[in-house]
């Protein structure tokens, strides 16, 4: 791999294209818009988690003065249901709702107060029917049909060697349960879309979406209108986190349906309430894991079984063949980035009557993380081994096959990441778990724990293309027209930097267009981790485009071989003889004016993933992020409470584009790793979630973080530009399972549940250990 | 509701508006000054995204009735750039990349500016307890400490 010296622009920490827009407050979120005369809407949501729609009554609400629609299913032109992979949730409920916050009726008014007067005024008539609220209820054969396909969505299996004889060979097993709820994204930006009628028959949507092309691809079937009259523009994200993946679809069905109706321009604004009520959460598992391991510790054989609580609608759960979607990735992760000869893991995904869950940070895999490294950790415990040595001893390594039978022939750099932190962290401070006998005499108990992690680049399905159009103009400067979207993980500066790179010009006079499916190609959706390397690929393709005719009008000017000459920094000069150059600009305006072509497209799909769903076998993903994390707890031996002293977190990334913005979605990450561990979930009594609002649903300040140390591991990965590969969600994955690990050294005791409050880890402390066997 | 006039000053402008008493400041400064720096994340005092300094002391925009901002000095992120120069902890955050989505930002900066103002040398610890008030969902915060604390550094050597 080249080195940075070798690079103007590519492995630099330049600052954020957008950061002076940011830190003066200038950048309009699309609440700071002014849309002019607006229609104000709102949405009657259902109180009941299952109920049948007996009537509905819109006319006392439709009289109200103010008010100029009120919608219900009947209104729908097209068809009556979204969602990112299934569209299996009404846009408004005709027959039936399935959760508390289904969406039954529409209200548009001359202002918020008169739409919220309007709601009260809908008079529906419900059946209220038995509801379901757990997945292993719903899979019994007498449980509440929540769709009428049933409640079981898929089965997703992998399966490698033979599972029995893997155990018989085992000299020690361990089989524990581990449970994680609903969690919630808790962007700070709340949820508004805004949608218009064209004169010429076209309906735009602007909300600050990640996946512009899944809204456009559900608001045009909605309405009856073929996708080239449905226009999303994106508006700038105050966070995502994979929740604007999905919800401003929601929002933009709904107020996309509104103004196809008033013909006005209209508003819908999601309150934080509302967004915590009705929008996706990260999906609760339960998930059961066995180990076997030989007495020197060797991993022999691991089994598994997720129940996957989907919740009533299918957001991001299913499969999208072969390996897409939260539950298939799930599957796939729960062994961990282990060898292991013998594995078989098999995951249901189920429909409750509960909010649903969708895409967030890490897709299913924290989930899987928490169980296969809590599950390890313990081990090692009976094993009287160094967890870190057990890990070491059985972790991926180049030429590993995976679980899937996938060869890991690239980019793997997992053990580095593991000396890394081991000498970040001085591991070798830490002290075998302590006896739970002796910890009650102490007041404060230390504790350091660890955990390792993997990650895919991009989603495992087969149609997984990435486009661009980029343009060099006569001045020397470039655009980029292109769909993927900045939430704030920095991905227009990464990929401008990449442009700038592979062009030759400096970063300054790059500049990425929002995204708008009116102008720039498809470019799939703003998620699992896959924008720098699947845009960043894109770009060079495009690049290469121009840079021919360019070097080709330098190498006539400059009356030097086109194979001499090199373009950095704004200029084009011969390698040889680098006083031999001419601006940039000067070729781009000379090639101009001889009608040499200027634009590129790039279009860059990954290695097609070969998994075969009835077997688990093949290659799921092309590559893999690799992490591990270690953490140092002080545990307050009477209450229970836990303080976080420290975590260590390395990464192997294949290439740092930008190592600053990298360190920020490390640090950011962590942070939301920890919310997970010790703080964060969504309380749901019958239904009815008892925490809306950020008062009462809590997310880590800046004093339940401690100091973070993180380091760059770079396995160049062939696939990725410069040799990049995703990084955007791996940091948050081994976070939970870390920080349990390390309060279980504190206080002896072992945790199997999140968020791991004080109360739990008190009651850990005071009750019978689990016995291995 | 009855319309009364509230008089005070922000960024340094004297403002005299005829409001309504069951207005918030948050939605007065947002609305009807279009200083819409100031962003709404909950409307319950909770994340912190429309802090502003009022009288010195930062404060939850959304949690205060027009009328309490009768006489008050206050200062938004539109007040800290000065004939195009940045306020030092924009530079700071800009130099540490302290921002992401940018939605704290506007916050985190003022509360930033707000502890600086009576606290020049502050401990990490001070700088937590500052902007403890406001959430970042973005950052895990340690750039923005980094980058709080280099400002207090280079305003001691200015």
């Amino acid at each position: 791999m080249k080195s940075n010296e070798e690079f103007a622009v590519v492995g630099k920490s330049k600052p954020r294209i957008d950061a002076r827009e940011k830190v003066t407050g200038k950048l309009k979120y699309i609440a700071d818009m002014d849309y002019g005369d607006t229609l104000h809407a709102k949405v009657l949501r259902s109180p009941y988690p299952h109920a049948r729609i007996k009537r509905i009554d819109t006319s006392k609400a439709a009289a109200l003065p103010g008010v100029v629609a009120v919608l219900t299913a009947k209104d729908v032109p097209g068809r009556n249901g979204f969602g990112a992979i299934v569209p299996d949730q009404p846009v408004l409920c005709g027959d039936k709702v399935r959760f508390v916050g289904d969406g039954v009726a529409l209200v548009a008014a001359v202002d918020e107060k008169t739409a919220i007067r309007a709601l009260d005024l809908i008079k529906v008539d419900y059946e209220v029917l038995p509801a379901v609220f757990s997945p292993v209820e719903a899979l019994s054969g007498n449980a509440p049909k929540v769709h009428d396909s049933g409640n079981l969505i898929t089965t997703s299996r992998v399966e490698k060697g033979d599972i029995e004889s893997g155990f018989r060979e085992a000299d020690v097993i361990l089989e524990r349960t581990y449970e994680l709820p609903f969690l919630e994204h808790a962007y700070l930006e709340p949820d508004v879309a805004v949608a218009y009628r064209g004169d010429d028959g076209t309906v735009t949507v602007e909300a600050p979406m990640q996946a512009p092309f899944t809204t456009r691809r559900n608001v045009a079937p909605v309405l009856g209108l073929p996708i080239n009259k449905v226009r999303c523009i994106v508006t700038p994200l105050g966070g995502g986190f994979g929740g604007k993946e999905d919800s401003p679809v929601d929002t933009a069905v709904r107020v996309a349906l509104l103004a196809w109706h008033t013909g006005k321009r209209v508003r819908l604004e999601y309150s934080r309430e509302e967004i915590m009520l009705s929008t996706c959460k990260r999906h609760p598992m339960i998930i059961r894991a066995k180990i076997g391991a030989k007495k020197d510790g060797t991993f022999v054989a691991f089994e598994g079984t997720i129940y996957n609580e989907q919740g009533a609608y299918a957001s991001l759960g299913p499969v999208l063949p072969p390996a897409g979607g939260v539950h298939a990735h799930a599957v796939v992760m729960l062994p961990g980035p282990y060898q292991i000869p013998n594995i078989k893991v098999e995951g249901y995904l189920v429909y409750t009557n509960h909010p649903y869950g969708g895409a967030m940070r890490g897709f299913g895999a924290p989930q899987s993380n928490f169980a296969h490294e809590s599950l390890v950790d313990e081990l090692a415990d009976l094993l009287n081994m160094d967890p870190f040595e057990l890990r070491r001893k059985n972790c991926f390594e180049l030429g590993s096959k995976t679980a899937t039978g996938q060869v890991i022939d690239q980019s793997i750099g997992l053990k580095e990441t593991l000396d890394e932190s081991r000498k970040l962290f001085q591991w070798e401070r830490r002290k075998p778990t302590a006896d739970p006998a002796k910890t009650g005499l102490q007041n404060k108990a230390t504790g350091l724990g660890m955990a390792i992690g993997w990650y895919r680049t991009s989603i495992g399905t087969t149609f997984d293309g990435t486009g661009v159009n980029l343009h060099l103009l006569e001045d020397g400067s470039v655009i980029i027209y292109q769909g993927l979207v900045e939430m704030g993980q920095g991905m227009h500066t990464g990929i401008s930097q990449i442009a700038a790179e592979a062009l030759g010009v400096n970063l300054e006079n790059v500049r990425v267009v929002a995204p708008d499916t009116d102008s720039a190609p498809e470019s799939g959706p703003t998620v699992g981790s896959r924008c720098t390397t699947l845009m960043g690929n894109a770009i060079l393709l495009a690049a290469q485009q121009i840079k021919e005719p360019l070097m080709q009008s330098a190498s006539e000017l400059l009356e030097t071989p086109v194979e001499r000459l090199v373009a950095r920094e704004g200029f084009i000069f011969d390698k040889e003889k680098p006083e031999i150059k001419m601006e940039l600009k000067e070729a781009a305006r000379r090639s101009m004016g001889m009608g040499r072509r200027l634009m590129g497209q790039g279009w860059y799909t990954p290695p097609k993933p070969t998994l075969d769903p009835r077997t688990g076998q093949g290659n799921p993903y092309f590559v893999y992020t690799y992490a591990t994390q270690m953490v140092e707890v002080e545990v307050d031996t009477k209450t229970g409470e836990v303080e976080l002293k420290k975590i260590v977190g390395s990464f192997d990334i294949g290439k740092a584009i930008n190592p600053q913005l990298l360190e920020g979605q490390i640090e950011g990450g962590i942070a939301m790793g920890v919310g997970y561990a010790l703080m964060e979930k969504v309380i749901l009594e019958e239904g009815i979630i008892k925490n809306l609002g950020l008062k009462d649903y809590l997310i880590p300040t800046a004093k339940d973080m401690p100091e973070i140390v993180s380091s760059i591991v770079e396995e160049p990965n062939v696939h990725g530009p410069f040799g990049a590969k995703g990084i955007g969600e791996m940091p948050n994955i081994p976070t939970p399972a870390a920080i349990n690990n390390a309060i279980v050294n504190a206080i002896g005791s072992r945790i199997y549940k999140v968020p791991i409050d004080s109360e739990s880890v008190w009651n850990a402390m005071h009750s019978p250990k689990p016995k291995g066997r | 509701m009855k319309e009364q006039t509230v008089r005070f000053k922000v960024n340094g402008n004297k403002i005299a508006l005829e409001v309504e008493a069951n207005e918030l400041l948050v939605d007065v400064l947002r609305e009807r000054l279009g200083l819409t720096g100031t962003k709404v994340g909950c409307r319950e005092g909770e994340c912190g995204t429309c802090s502003i300094i009022m009288n010195g002391r930062l404060v939850a925009a959304c949690l205060i009735p027009i009328m309490k901002a009768e006489g008050a000095d206050i200062v938004t992120i539109e007040g800290l750039e000065k004939n195009g120069d940045l306020h030092v902890v924009q530079q700071m955050f800009i130099e540490h990349g302290a921002i992401q989505c940018g939605f704290c930002t506007p916050a985190m900066v003022l509360a930033g500016k707000a502890l600086l103002d009576r606290t020049p040398n502050p401990t990490h610890a001070e700088i937590r307890e500052a902007i403890s008030g406001i959430l970042c969902r973005c950052t895990g915060y340690q750039k923005i400490i980094e980058a709080i604390d280099s400002a207090a550094k280079a305003q001691g050597r200015r």
